[in-house]
């Protein structure tokens, strides 16, 4: 017994790692990422420390003095530096002549330092330049230090009196990477746009939902299921097309469609209407088109589960309802549809998953336009987490965005669980144990 | 005897020895350049550095050092993916020696360590770099230090279908005059609309043609918010000009209740868009310097001279004339060698020399970056980049490298957006606005 367990662990193991990689870890980083306010101008990996002027103007109020003295360059030669540039090996007149000349100067700009260096009879080159320069900073300015020890270590080094709270302050103010927060939820919470974007969202699913993946899929599978055998295949077949066209071109087409110059507007002129982009003209049309693209997509699943599912109904009932005079409404009323219960159940739970997680049509379509009319949660959540023009992308709100998503998508699953009576489908089979 | 096998050996010996020492000189290296937004026209932009790297294998050469740069290049025809790509890839420790991209990237990139200080590793004071124009040097700074070298400059113009125009009314010596009216101005965003209003009254474009802006998010809409009187940055914090934005926001309001704009005009078609402004079927409209060379080039406009005039973006109430210059940049990306960022930092250096930049500027259409480049004559003998240059630049502000410049401008965007489609009156979308950027940003921006 020990060793066939041991067997179903090891069998199991790589379906655990898949699940664990790319199942859970996406959905704990998105839940670590969401408490955090990352964007990229904070980094993934983790900050620094840099005395930049921007990072102080914070400051500016507290510790006007030293704020002053810590974003002013200086480059001072003195003697410890000249040393430093003796240690580099480079022509050894360069320390002579800093030394005969130059000691004791002090220069406000690493530029202005950088000039005398290039004046000097063996003119280094701008690599040395560089590594000269450097051995006479005595400014923390525009410094990047990686850990705190360090910041406050150079702030010791070049003579900076700071007390220990000061330190802190300056620390906090120049600390370029992301720190732990709530904040992203109660952003959520509080924005109008995000109770907009919901409705967008509640409204999405639900007209794709109902009008095409159940009931339309539905309507498709009970005519094919009247047809003769061959008809209904192309008729099936037909209606495929639109889930195996990559969905770039398929939206393309509809673009096509839609557009100034496209089909609509050149067959309405025909009838004296002025050509518009019936796609993008209001919010109603925009809605319109992104339900219907969805819908002709996602129609086939259903008709193909509702399909398979009526032809599991045995014959024999539909015959024997013929006999009795039972027209086609009444069999679709009494044979079909109570025997559907299940499928319809399945095809409603995964496609409400599915929907409330899909955005990629209706980012080729609309863009979420016109205005925010169609932008839905997830879109939403990409256009925040991964599409910024000043290159600024907000991980962290974006991941709680995706997590509210990710949460309502659990909930709904147990939700669905619970209908379908799970536990019932997974019970052991009385016969063995 | 003995002698021939030990000489045999000292030679060779000494052979081993000199390919060991040519070897130290040896570098080999590859070069990985990519560049966001760039078309057919902007090719330049990456085979620039190529140029560059033959320059440098050849000085290499002089020196005695063998040198060997092979100059790998990815173009990104949007912006989207390219900065999704190179994010990622930074923080992952792939990005690319060098990147091309808007220098409003400075800042969060620059913030973030994702990029490294160009003056770290070049002479500033040298040439080409210290002939290139100080403005946009400063533009491609953060906080002080030069994190990138410009790699072009562009303006935003208006621009104007001079049939429309003087269907309208105006007679070629009004037009000669109008870039001078729009700057002095005499010229305004009202008198933009009034004139709009006449091309469609008089059914010289269809309704909705009559000012036709740019379709999608972009810097071009800061350039309204200028002309209303706003500003983007004070001192280094942000600021927000409630009121100047409510004018903005009302002027595309106002367009699109006049009908001289559509309502669903933002997200249309690319192409449609660029065919229709290039062939009089749109009356005025605003777009960059480089679009010139998209109506020559791909669109057939063959007489641009002779159905076009451009001015700068009129001023509105409270504001002035004015056009924005959104430079691209060459950027270090960091995580490399020392020594491959350094000579990667050389091929920018290089490849900003006014002979070789001049061939983007004059292909692309985009502006050049040094005073030099004006006066080569491939460039000063180019009527569009001769003008452009002379009657934009002088006018052009920027946008400021702010790390939180991106967050102000998502907002900003989507304000305008609600107003102009009417989801929401402008009076609610500033306030929107507003709230938003207050519990976003908080003291990081201005506002008033």
């Amino acid at each position: 017994m020990r060793s066939s367990r041991t067997l179903g662990l090891i069998m199991i193991a790589p379906a655990a790692i898949m699940i664990v990689l790319f199942f859970l870890m996406p959905v704990v980083l998105t839940a670590v990422f969401s408490f955090t306010n990352m964007t990229t101008a904070t980094g993934i990996s983790g900050g620094a420390y840099q005395i930049a002027p921007n990072s102080l103007i914070a400051l500016k109020d507290e510790m006007p003095e030293v704020v002053q003295q810590l974003t002013e360059p200086r480059y001072a030669i003195d003697e410890e530096g000249i040393k430093g540039v003796e240690g580099l090996a480079l022509e050894p007149g360069i320390a002579r002549e800093l030394r005969e000349k130059h000691l004791g100067e002090v220069f406000s700009s690493r530029r202005e330092a950088e000039r005398m260096i290039k004046d000097l009879t063996d003119r280094p080159s701008t690599r040395d330049v560089k590594q000269i320069s450097e051995q006479f900073n005595r400014s923390v300015a525009n410094l990047r230090f990686s850990s705190k020890e360090d910041l406050f270590a150079s702030l010791d080094k070049f003579g900076f009196k700071m007390t220990p709270e000061e330190k802190e302050g300056l620390a906090s103010a120049t600390y370029t990477g992301w720190s732990w927060t709530t904040e992203n939820f109660s952003r959520i919470a509080s924005s109008p746009d995000m109770a907009q974007i919901l409705f967008n969202t509640l409204l999405y699913v639900a007209l794709v939902l109902v009008l095409f993946n159940t009931c339309y899929a539905m309507l498709l599978a009970i005519w094919t299921h009247y047809m003769p055998n061959v008809q209904a295949t192309i008729f099936r077949s037909v209606w495929l097309l639109p889930r195996i066209t990559p969905v770039v071109i398929y939206v393309l087409m509809w673009k096509w469609l839609a557009w100034d110059t496209g089909f609509i507007s050149t067959f309405m002129g025909k009838f004296g209407y002025a050509p518009k982009n019936y796609l993008l003209d209001n919010a109603y049309n925009a809605w319109l088109f992104v339900v219907l693209i969805n819908g002709f997509i996602g129609a086939s699943m259903g008709m193909l589960v509702f399909s398979s599912a009526l032809k599991a109904i045995p014959k024999s009932q539909f015959f024997a309802s013929e006999v009795d005079g039972a027209s086609r409404w009444q069999q679709i009323r009494y044979i079909i549809l109570p025997q559907m219960r299940w499928p319809i159940l399945f095809v409603t739970c995964y496609q409400t998953l599915s929907l409330l997680a899909s955005f990629n049509e209706i980012l080729l379509s609309t863009r979420g336009g016109p205005g925010k009319a169609t932008e839905v949660w997830s879109l939403a959540a990409y256009h925040t987490a991964l599409n910024n023009y000043a290159g600024n992308l907000e991980y962290g709100l974006g991941a709680a965005m995706a997590l509210v998503l990710v949460i309502i998508g659990i909930i709904l699953s147990l939700a669905y669980l619970r209908v379908f009576n799970y536990a019932t489908l997974v019970a052991r089979p009385l016969i063995e144990d | 005897m003995t002698i021939l096998p030990t000489l045999k050996c000292m030679t060779v010996a000494a052979a081993i020895l000199a390919s060991t020492t040519a070897l130290s000189f040896a570098k080999e290296l590859t070069v990985t350049v990519w560049a966001g937004g760039t078309g057919p026209n902007d090719v330049y932009r990456l085979d620039a550095i190529e140029i560059a790297a033959e320059q440098l294998q050849r000085e290499a050469a002089i020196k005695g050092e063998e040198l060997k740069i092979k100059v790998e290049k990815k173009a990104y025809s949007g912006w989207e993916d390219f900065k999704q790509a190179m994010t990622l890839a930074a923080e992952a420790k792939t990005a690319p020696n060098i990147v091309v991209t808007g220098h409003e990237d400075i800042g969060p990139w620059a913030q973030s360590g994702l990029v490294v200080p160009i003056e770290d590793y070049v002479d500033l004071d040298s040439w080409p770099l210290n002939n290139i124009y100080e403005n946009l040097m400063d533009i491609a700074s953060f906080s002080g230090t030069v994190y990138g070298i410009p790699q072009d400059a562009e303006s935003r113009p208006m621009f104007f279908w001079k049939p429309h125009m003087k269907a309208i009314g105006y007679n070629d010596a009004d037009l000669d005059a109008l870039p001078q009216k729009v700057q002095d101005g005499s010229y305004t965003m009202k008198n933009l609309l009034e004139d709009a209003k006449k091309m469609q009254d008089k059914g010289l474009v269809q309704p909705g043609y009559g000012f036709y802006p740019r379709y999608t998010n972009g810097p071009d809409f800061w350039q309204f918010y200028t002309s209303f009187g706003g500003t983007m940055e004070q001192d280094g914090k942000l600021v927000f000009d409630k009121a100047a934005m409510q004018r903005a926001y009302q002027f595309f309001a106002d367009a699109v209740k006049d009908g001289v704009t559509k309502k669903n005009h933002i997200g249309m078609p690319a192409d449609q868009w660029w065919k229709e402004v290039a062939s009089g079927k749109a009356g005025i409209w605003h777009g960059g310097t480089w679009h010139y060379a998209r109506y020559v080039n791909q669109e057939g406009l063959k007489d641009f001279f002779g159905n076009v005039i451009f001015t700068l973006i009129p001023a509105g109430e409270g504001g002035k004339a004015n056009t924005l210059t959104h430079p691209l940049v060459y950027l270090l990306t960091s995580g490399h060698d020392k020594d491959d960022t350094e000579i990667a930092a050389q091929l920018i250096k290089i490849a900003s020399e006014p002979r070789i930049n001049v061939l983007h500027a004059v292909k692309s259409a985009h502006l050049g970056i040094s005073k030099s480049e004006t006066e080569i004559e491939l460039y000063s003998s180019d009527r569009w980049t001769r003008e452009a240059t002379e009657r934009l630049l002088p006018y052009a502000n920027a946008m400021p490298n702010n790390a939180d410049f991106g967050t102000y401008w998502n907002i900003m965007w989507k304000g305008l957006e609600a107003s102009w489609t009417g989801a929401k009156s402008v009076d609610a979308a500033v306030n929107d606005v507003e709230g938003e950027l207050k519990g976003t940003l908080g003291d990081k921006i201005i506002i008033r």
